[in-house]
């Protein structure tokens, strides 16, 4: 199904006097109906590419939309709102709506379990339920794009996995845009299809998720936690780069993924097996740029 | 799949802004709870200086002259205050990016200033008139003084906006609207000092004030007694400008940024 596109961004750059934030030069497009995670060490240009597409920084080259400000919905990493004021009345005027006679509205409440929160003040509310009263906002804005940067930190676990699960079930079945930031790996596994690395502002790679692993990892990885007796056992099969603490064994066939697990059940190691983790797709994406960048 | 663009004036918007001034605990203390009292305190000490045959006149023109502070409480220093507060926590892009273009929030604004602006002469007005012996006005000279107050208010907002706009920062926004208060009220002669008892250069200061006219000469205008308006006009002309000239730095300064 052909879908249409929603923003392309090409040759863009971002400067915060002298330091180059943001450095786009390949095409990026985001069409109806894509999930993309925006990963990226801190300082990478997640956000910076977020407030770039918003108008919010000055930029030099091409972004191009058909949509205006009012139809991307933006859940920032900072959200403030007056303190004057009772939570309910800022909802309400924002939404122009009222919630007593707003049934969908009175849903997302009753999900977030905003109820009590709606007659405090914003600066009385705990961090995880600001949160809240942004994405409900968002969510009600039911937009053709929608950015959610950073949208879970500050939340316990128990709520992040709430949010997440929500977020998944409301977006399942709509064609809009959805863009998330998100240092949470596992989150962006249930909600990405698609993969926008960034580092120092560069573009490491972007495109479907399996593509991607395909393109960085392969057929299959097994993943271990790291050990000593572990590295040993392991040291002559192929490994993929990964974080410190685990060790990614690359299976490029169905006979070296089998080898593999045998052995490993004749050691009685604990592994999981993926073709889609995020985490070291974006540590072999990132360090095959590098490995690339060094040899030119 | 375009949204429909907001109205530029909404009725949930004007309330939400009207909730704002009113959840401010010092534009109630400035904007009503002091002109109240001051006017009356100032009025009753006039009098016991000045004697009881002159009661009217000095109570109506104290009473005149300190009503100027309702808009410089309210508009100049209120509003000021909130918006700088807003722009400096990002309050103001948080809202656009719900799609609240700023023009819309400024109607609000303006609007819900006025209404409280009005409430709060209502009160004014009403404690004033049951706590004082009030010259009635002509109708010229009630209207001139509802127009010339509308037009102050209006070059407040403008000047209050830019002090804002091209501050950003709560705590010197608070700073530079405080000293401009005082200095209105001191060149106004609301603090003890009249007109007639500055120094020159002072004078010339004070001439420029509309804030000046309120206090000295409006009881003179209330009447329907004849007055010169060519200096009163003046330093409403200088007065605006000024808050033109700001009004279009900040304005100018925020398309650059964009």
């Amino acid at each position: 199904m052909e879908h249409t596109e929603l923003v392309a961004i090409e040759n863009l750059t971002v400067r915060y006097g002298k330091e180059l934030a943001l450095d786009i030069q390949s095409p990026v497009v985001i069409e109806e109906g894509d999930r993309v995670g925006i990963i990226g060490s801190n300082g990478a240009g997640k956000s910076t590419l977020i407030k770039s597409i918003l108008g919010l920084v000055s930029y030099e080259g091409s972004i191009r939309t058909r949509l205006g400000m009012e139809e991307i919905a933006t859940h920032m990493q900072f959200n403030e709102y007056t303190d004057s004021m009772p939570t309910r009345y800022i909802m309400e005027a924002i939404l122009q709506t009222k919630i007593s006679k707003n049934e969908k509205l009175r849903e997302l409440i009753a999900y977030f379990e905003f109820e009590d929160c709606l007659r405090k003040k914003y600066q009385k509310l705990s961090g995880g339920q600001k949160q809240r009263f942004t994405i409900i906002m968002v969510m009600m804005q039911n937009a053709p794009l929608t950015f959610y940067d950073e949208v879970t930190s500050g939340l316990d676990f128990e709520t992040r996995q709430k949010l997440v699960e929500k977020l998944v079930s409301w977006y399942r079945d709509r064609d809009t845009g959805l863009c998330i930031v998100s240092h949470y790996y596992e989150e962006l596994e249930q909600l990405a299809n698609k993969l926008l690395i960034l580092d120092q502002g560069h573009v490491v790679d972007y495109g479907k998720k399996e593509e991607l692993f395909r393109k960085y990892c392969g057929r299959a990885v097994l993943i271990l936690n790291h050990s000593r007796e572990k590295e040993a056992l392991l040291a002559k099969y192929e490994r993929l780069a990964s974080p410190e603490h685990l060790i990614a064994l690359a299976c490029g066939s169905e006979e070296r993924e089998r080898e593999l697990v045998e052995l490993l059940l004749a050691h009685n190691m604990d592994y999981t097996r993926s073709s889609t983790d995020i985490e070291i797709i974006y540590t072999n994406a990132k360090e095959r740029y590098y490995r690339k960048g060094a040899q030119a | 799949m375009r949204e429909k663009r907001r109205k530029l004036v909404t009725w949930s918007m004007i309330v939400y802004e009207l909730r704002n001034v009113t959840g401010n605990p010092f534009i109630h203390i400035f904007g009503v709870g002091m002109p109240v009292l001051m006017s009356i305190l100032i009025a009753r000490m006039a009098v016991d200086q000045m004697g009881a045959a002159m009661a009217r006149t000095v109570q109506t023109s104290v009473f005149l002259g300190i009503g100027v502070l309702i808009p410089m409480a309210t508009i100049l220093m209120g509003y000021s205050v909130m918006q700088a507060q807003d722009l400096e926590r990002g309050i103001p892009v948080r809202l656009q990016l719900f799609g609240i273009r700023s023009s819309v929030t400024i109607c609000s604004r303006v609007i819900s200033q006025l209404i409280f602006m009005a409430a709060a002469f209502l009160v004014y007005f009403g404690v004033g008139a049951s706590a004082l012996e009030l010259e009635a006005p002509c109708v010229s000279g009630a209207i001139l003084y509802g127009v010339c107050l509308v037009v102050f208010s209006v070059i407040c907002f403008m000047m209050a906006h830019a002090i804002a706009a091209l501050i950003k920062k709560f705590s010197i926004t608070y700073c530079v609207v405080m000293i401009l208060y005082f200095a209105c009220m001191i060149l106004g002669g609301m603090m003890g000092v009249s007109y007639e008892n500055l120094s020159s250069p002072l004078k010339a200061a004070a001439r420029l004030l509309p804030v000046t006219y309120f206090n000295r000469d409006f009881y003179t205008i209330w009447i329907g007694d004849s007055y010169r308006f060519g200096p009163m006009l003046q330093s409403y002309l200088f007065f605006g400008a000024i808050a033109g000239i700001l009004l279009f730095i900040a304005l100018k300064r925020e398309r650059v940024r964009k």
